[in-house]
């Protein structure tokens, strides 16, 4: 049963994972944890950690929370989680092949792209509250975050690494 | 040389080509190795790779994951397509598993824990960067920062779903869009 609900879950995350599936975060969130309560919301920003710092797209941590959610047969709802966090979106781009040329010369492409940025952006921002939630309240964590966020904005140090600086730190500081 | 002189890459290519490509580069990176890639084996031509990366990151899905999938699709139709989705989803999905059975063996080690704690963190600034980057790009109408700022705190203090973000605030944006290309 767990699997058919990480199946329909997560299908439902990939079609709407517009904008490189960014703006998904603070409805798996929802249904991860406050719907089906299969992770805590600690265990929710450790996974998405993770799927920053491995290599290939950040929504792969659908496979952890799959993981998680099927104790019994865990390997299990990794593959169905991951399998339906991409399988759907995949399917409408091999689908989208017959009507490209089209759409090649057509306004919509800006109009969709363009149009749906705002809101994207917006649920980005909702992401942040929805990492924090499950992020250590404290001094320690917020300034860590602050200059993390700065050096991403003003250097060029790749994401694995400083998510590895950050956690130096908490090697030290958050023990 | 054009793409259509070049002999069609076997499945196995393509697969391994995506691979290695997704288990060693991150972000933004991995775009740039998939375009210097297929240029080099002369699967398809500059144009033809930015109207797929247009594609790409128009229709839903992980970017690098959907421009693997139109470069499989474009040498070898739908076979080339699973051969690219495959090669581009497995080694990821690998590595986040191996991660994961770390995690859940040692997360409860205090150093680990605190390590945890503090890549946690990294993550939380690296989405607020992500945030900040992304917002200053809609600076340019006033009504896209409004449709941000609503967005961000329906979904945070209301709690609205996901598909009626995109619904309304999606539409909103997008009419917008599409009054400003008629005028």
């Amino acid at each position: 049963m767990t699997v058919l609900h990480l199946i329909w879950t997560f299908a439902q995350l990939s079609v709407l994972g517009f904008g490189g599936g960014k703006g998904i975060i603070p409805q798996m969130h929802a249904d991860a944890v406050d719907r089906y309560h299969w992770i805590s919301s600690q265990q929710f920003t450790q996974f998405y950690t993770i799927g920053k710092l491995v290599p290939g797209p950040t929504t792969i941590f659908a496979a952890l929370v799959g993981y998680a959610a099927t104790p019994a047969r865990p390997l299990l709802g990794a593959a169905a989680a991951a399998l339906a966090m991409f399988v759907p979106s995949s399917a409408i781009m091999v689908a989208f092949d017959a009507f490209w040329e089209r759409f090649q010369a057509s306004p919509w492409r800006l109009i969709i792209s363009r149009g749906l940025a705002p809101a994207i952006v917006g649920l980005v921002w909702s992401s942040v509250e929805t990492i924090a939630r499950g992020t250590p309240a404290g001094a320690v964590p917020y300034v860590v975050a602050a200059v993390v966020a700065f050096l991403m904005l003003r250097t060029k140090i790749g994401a694995p690494l400083l998510i590895v600086l950050a956690g130096a730190v908490g090697v030290v500081a958050l023990r | 040389m054009p793409a259509d002189a070049q002999p069609a890459p076997s499945l196995a290519s393509i697969a391994l080509t995506f691979a290695a490509i997704t288990s060693t580069a991150f972000g933004g990176g991995q775009k740039a190795s998939i375009r210097q890639q297929v240029l080099a084996r002369g699967w398809m031509d500059h144009e033809r790779f930015m109207d797929g990366l247009e594609i790409a990151q128009v229709l839903p899905g992980p970017n690098i994951l959907n421009l693997a999938i139109y470069c499989g699709q474009r040498v070898r139709g739908i076979p080339g397509a699973i051969a690219a989705f495959l090669g581009t989803a497995i080694p990821p999905f690998l590595i986040v598993l191996a991660a994961g059975a770390l995690y859940f063996k040692f997360a409860s080690n205090p150093y680990v824990h605190g390590g945890l704690l503090g890549c946690a963190a990294g993550a939380l600034g690296l989405t607020v960067g992500n945030a900040l980057e992304l917002t200053w790009d809609e600076r340019t109408d006033w009504l896209r920062i409004v449709l941000v700022a609503v967005t961000a705190l329906a979904v945070s203090f209301l709690r609205m779903p996901l598909l009626l973000v995109l619904v309304v605030f999606g539409g909103i944006g997008m009419v917008r869009e599409y009054l400003r290309s008629r005028t």
